[in-house]
């Protein structure tokens, strides 16, 4: 039973920080139409990053989060502008192509700057764990949750209360009228990918702790941040907490009462079971395209 | 000599190749460097060919198709292993294991025009990868499977697995080519370029698509188990590795997306690239970098790829002059090939209901478009649909031609409940349709656009030949019909958009329907235009067709239609003959406005 509990707990952590993580994805996807693969690389850019202020300037790599999220901020708002915004307009598989591409890219930077090998950030409290009756929290685990948490509380007040949150939601809704009531398209899109990159850029702190990457470690993490966006339906923010919290507790339970090798592959039948009764994701909408 | 001549210059230079890379080893045996370089071109010639199936024609783009290289591999291995049969005659088991994981995959990714599909591609790779790892019994986990070493003398070297991913390679083009031509190839264009617009001409974008993705597959699985058995020895990091799809996705891109030739040749150049990048380069990390950045330049720069983009220049300077000149003979025949036609596919002409729709609403949210609107559309009569803006006459007929499920209701076509099929069953029933807005395949040209309909779901129709023999025929005929044979060649895009309209209805006929559903055909349209239209449709009428027809145009509507049923709210307000909707007070209160009088009819 506690081993139970456990389970749940660790998942639901986990959970809350992959939504953080596929909350940019899913909101770049649903302003901008944009498949953004490269948001895995995002995260390990980050990532190593935040490993290098911990190791070099003895930044907590949590903490450095107040760093690399405005850093990411400008990287994702000049990358919409001077690339991505270049092919607006295209057949949305070349969106798919071109940020392959810059995921490659990425990856390929941080192969010859930081080396082809292994890093985690291990701060003190690494090891420690609260404990809450029988179940222990591990601190990093709940360090990573309350950041995520925050983020997309704040996440949510951007999109609900300010003009520029009504502006982007506008702008996914229907562009051609977003643009005709005075919502500039390009500027709006910018915005939608620096925040979704944003999203990475705490997203990647919180992972220098939680797990071991190294530069190709992207290609698991777009694969499992695009599983939840997928299993929740593209495009929509509700859809990606439940996706993540699925994903989470599918990958505790399976490493608690499996092995952990096969936690991701449990992930994808999920997923595989999920678009087999709904083709669409638990919270995808079929919208009306006869009068776009 | 005039059949060469005949030939295209592209096949003619394809040829050329081939001839050389045949007597390359004859010529040249004994050096194994240059023969190991041209091998792994072909190899990655034929994965780009293939990919390009999936990811070129129909447009869903694969990130992990050399997971097909790995599993064909795997395949031939274990078998080899456990029957000690040369992995030469087992590799096509390879093919077979690829197929049948894609075409399960796809059974369950590619129902919907979403994106799934990118990320299931990625996902299987790693899981084949997880798999491979962790499934010890069989595939030895990380330890990987070494096999037997070739059973011909050293002295033929590499040489019969050069001739061997050389026939791969050819097969492959071959494959490629024959799809390119049926008119699954020219169908999945279709899916690329408009989803929804492919299905309503008959296109089963689902089976199109699986079959796509089963068909991109084949050939990679067969060298995959050749590939096993070139390298002696194979492990699941080396077998799954991403890098491999990004040389795929790569090679297509450069050489030119969509095309025969393209992927081939650009699998020949990024694979010299990647050939220098390890020599002269160093490492697979710098690889990695310098691969990424061709990708972002290619896409940015040159989106189209080589061929395309050359074959562009080339025409620039050497403009096509005989393009219609054996199309022209086509008008002359026209009115006798109508009718023929349409009687032969519709024998039931006693009258009688034809369409049937009972109690159909739909709602967007709180907005109710269709409120419990019943329609009858008797067989062989032009029935006017008319009613004001938003009153639901395009929901209509998109509930009746299947592009978005009904909420509640029937509708019953030929005898038959139809609202629970899917659009393309119901286009194979012979129900067609023209869209309010033109949606042609714009960069498909004009004729290609004609021919891409299917009028029935079998095997057969499917893999017709397109592009040349009796279908195409057929689609110039069609084209005379609506008076634009001259224009079969040009890109659909390129035309006005009247004539888009005329294109439309050419390639509903195609489809040799019994029911057209048109949506306002005069929109937009100027008159000459609108005078052609209207005399298509009556002639096509007389010859057995059946037309259900929403327009905004009341003096044409009065004046082609019997009966007119009038819209508002979301349901018919008033029905009957053209004398009597022009005198009803209702009517002419709802839709035509106080100001109208009858008399403005005749004006």
């Amino acid at each position: 039973m506690a081993q139970l509990v456990q389970a749940l707990a660790l998942g639901v952590l986990i959970g809350g920080i992959y939504a953080l993580m596929a909350s940019g994805l899913t909101l770049i996807f649903g302003v901008l139409r944009v498949i953004n693969i490269a948001q895995g690389a995002f995260l390990i850019l980050v990532a190593t990053f935040t490993w290098w202020l911990w190791r070099v300037i003895g930044i907590d790599p949590i903490v450095a989060a107040v760093i690399t999220t405005p850093l990411m901020f400008g990287v994702g708002w000049l990358l919409y502008r001077f690339v991505i915004s270049r092919i607006r307009g295209q057949a949305p598989s070349m969106s798919v192509l071109l940020t392959f591409g810059l995921a490659l890219v990425i990856e390929g930077v941080l192969n010859v700057v930081a080396g082809n090998k292994f890093r985690s950030a291990t701060p003190a409290y690494f090891e420690e764990s609260f404990r809450v009756g029988r179940v222990l929290l591990p601190k990093a685990q709940v360090y990573g949750f309350l950041a995520a948490i925050v983020v997309l509380g704040v996440l949510y007040l951007i999109l609900t209360r300010t003009w520029t949150g009504r502006a982007i939601r506008a702008t996914s809704q229907n562009p051609s009228a977003a643009a005709l009531v005075g919502v500039g398209a390009t500027g709006t899109a910018a915005l939608a990918f620096a925040l979704g990159s944003a999203s990475a850029g705490v997203g990647g702190s919180i992972l220098s702790v939680l797990y071991p990457f190294f530069p190709a470690s992207h290609y698991d993490w777009i694969s499992r941040l695009l599983g939840i966006v997928v299993l929740g339906g593209m495009g929509s923010l509700p859809g990606a907490l439940t996706g993540a919290l699925i994903l989470g507790l599918a990958e505790t339970l399976t490493a608690t009462y499996a092995s952990l090798q096969w936690a991701t592959l449990v992930f994808y039948l999920v997923i595989m079971a999920v678009l087999l009764v709904r083709p669409q994701g638990l919270f995808g909408a079929r919208l009306r395209e006869d009068a776009a | 000599m005039n059949a060469l001549r005949a030939l295209p210059r592209r096949h003619l230079a394809a040829g050329v190749v081939l001839l050389a890379l045949l007597a390359y080893p004859i010529v040249n045996p004994w050096e194994p460097y240059p023969q190991g370089v041209l091998l792994m071109m072909f190899l990655l010639a034929l994965q780009a060919s293939s990919w390009n199936i999936i990811s070129g024609y129909a447009g869903y783009i694969s990130l992990g198709h050399s997971m097909f290289l790995g599993l064909g591999s795997y395949t031939t291995a274990i078998i080899a292993l456990h029957t000690g049969l040369n992995p030469f005659w087992i590799a096509p088991l390879g093919g077979v294991t690829a197929v049948l994981i894609a075409m399960l995959a796809g059974a369950v990714v590619l129902r919907t025009g979403g994106h799934a599909f990118v990320i299931i591609t990625i996902a299987l790779l790693l899981s084949a990868q997880i798999v491979a790892v962790n499934w010890r019994p069989l595939t030895k986990g990380s330890d990987g499977i070494t096999l037997e070493l070739p059973f011909w003398s050293a002295d033929f070297q590499n040489i019969p697995f050069y001739y061997a991913f050389l026939l791969l390679l050819v097969l492959t083009v071959l494959f490629s080519g024959w799809i390119g031509r049926a008119k699954f190839g020219t169908g999945l264009v279709a899916i690329r370029e408009d989803e929804g617009k492919a299905a309503s001409i008959g296109v089963n974008t689902t089976v199109f698509k699986i079959l796509a993705y089963g068909a991109s597959s084949f050939f990679i699985g067969v060298a995959g188990g050749v590939y096993a058995y070139y390298q002696t020895f194979l492990n699941p990091v080396g077998s799954f590795a991403i890098l491999g799809s990004v040389l795929i996705v790569l090679s297509a891109l450069v050489g030119g997306r969509g095309t025969l030739y393209g992927p081939v040749v650009g699998a020949f150049i990024v694979q010299l690239v990647n050939e220098g990048a390890t020599v002269y380069g160093g490492s697979t990390q710098s690889r990695v970098l310098i691969l990424g950045l061709i990708l972002v330049a290619v896409v940015l720069f040159l989106p189209a790829g080589l061929l395309p983009t050359l074959e562009a220049a080339w025409r620039r300077r050497h403009p096509r002059d005989t393009e219609y000149t054996d199309q022209v003979g086509a008008l002359s025949h026209r009115p006798a090939v109508v009718r023929e036609r349409a009687r032969s596919r519709t024998p039931d002409a006693e009258p009688g209901p034809l369409l049937t729709v009972r109690g159909v609403t739909k709602r967007f949210g709180g907005l109710t478009a269709v409120d419990g609107a019943d329609l009858t559309v008797e067989r062989g009569s032009i029935t006017a649909l008319i009613g004001p803006n938003g009153s639901g006459k395009t929901t209509l007929f998109n509930l009746i031609t299947g592009t978005m499920p009904v909420d509640a209701g029937t509708v019953t076509f030929a005898g038959r409940r139809i609202d629970a099929l899917p659009p393309w069953s119901r286009a194979h029933l012979g129900l067609g349709r023209t869209f309010q807005v033109t949606r042609l395949f714009r960069d498909m040209t004009v004729l290609q656009n004609v021919v891409a309909p299917l009028p029935d779901g079998r095997l057969r129709t499917m893999f017709a030949d397109a592009v040349s023999g009796a279908e195409a025929a057929r689609a110039r005929d069609l084209l005379g019909i609506v008076g634009l044979a001259d224009f079969a060649a040009q890109q659909a895009g390129a035309l006005s958009y009247g004539q888009q309209k005329l294109v439309e209805l050419a390639q509903v006929l195609m489809l040799e329907p019994r029911l057209i559903l048109l949506d306002e055909p005069a929109g937009g349209v100027n008159p000459s235009l609108l005078g052609r239209i209207t005399e298509v449709i009556r002639e096509l009428n007389r010859a057995g067709v059946t037309f259900l027809v929403v327009e905004h145009n009341i003096p044409m509507v009065l004046d082609l239609c019997d009966p007119v049923h009038v819209f508002a709210r979301g349901r018919p307000i008033a029905s009957g003959p053209p004398e009597a909707i022009r005198a009803d007070p209702v009517v002419l209160d709802a839709y035509l406005g106080e100001d109208w009088r009858p008399q403005d009819a005749h004006a």
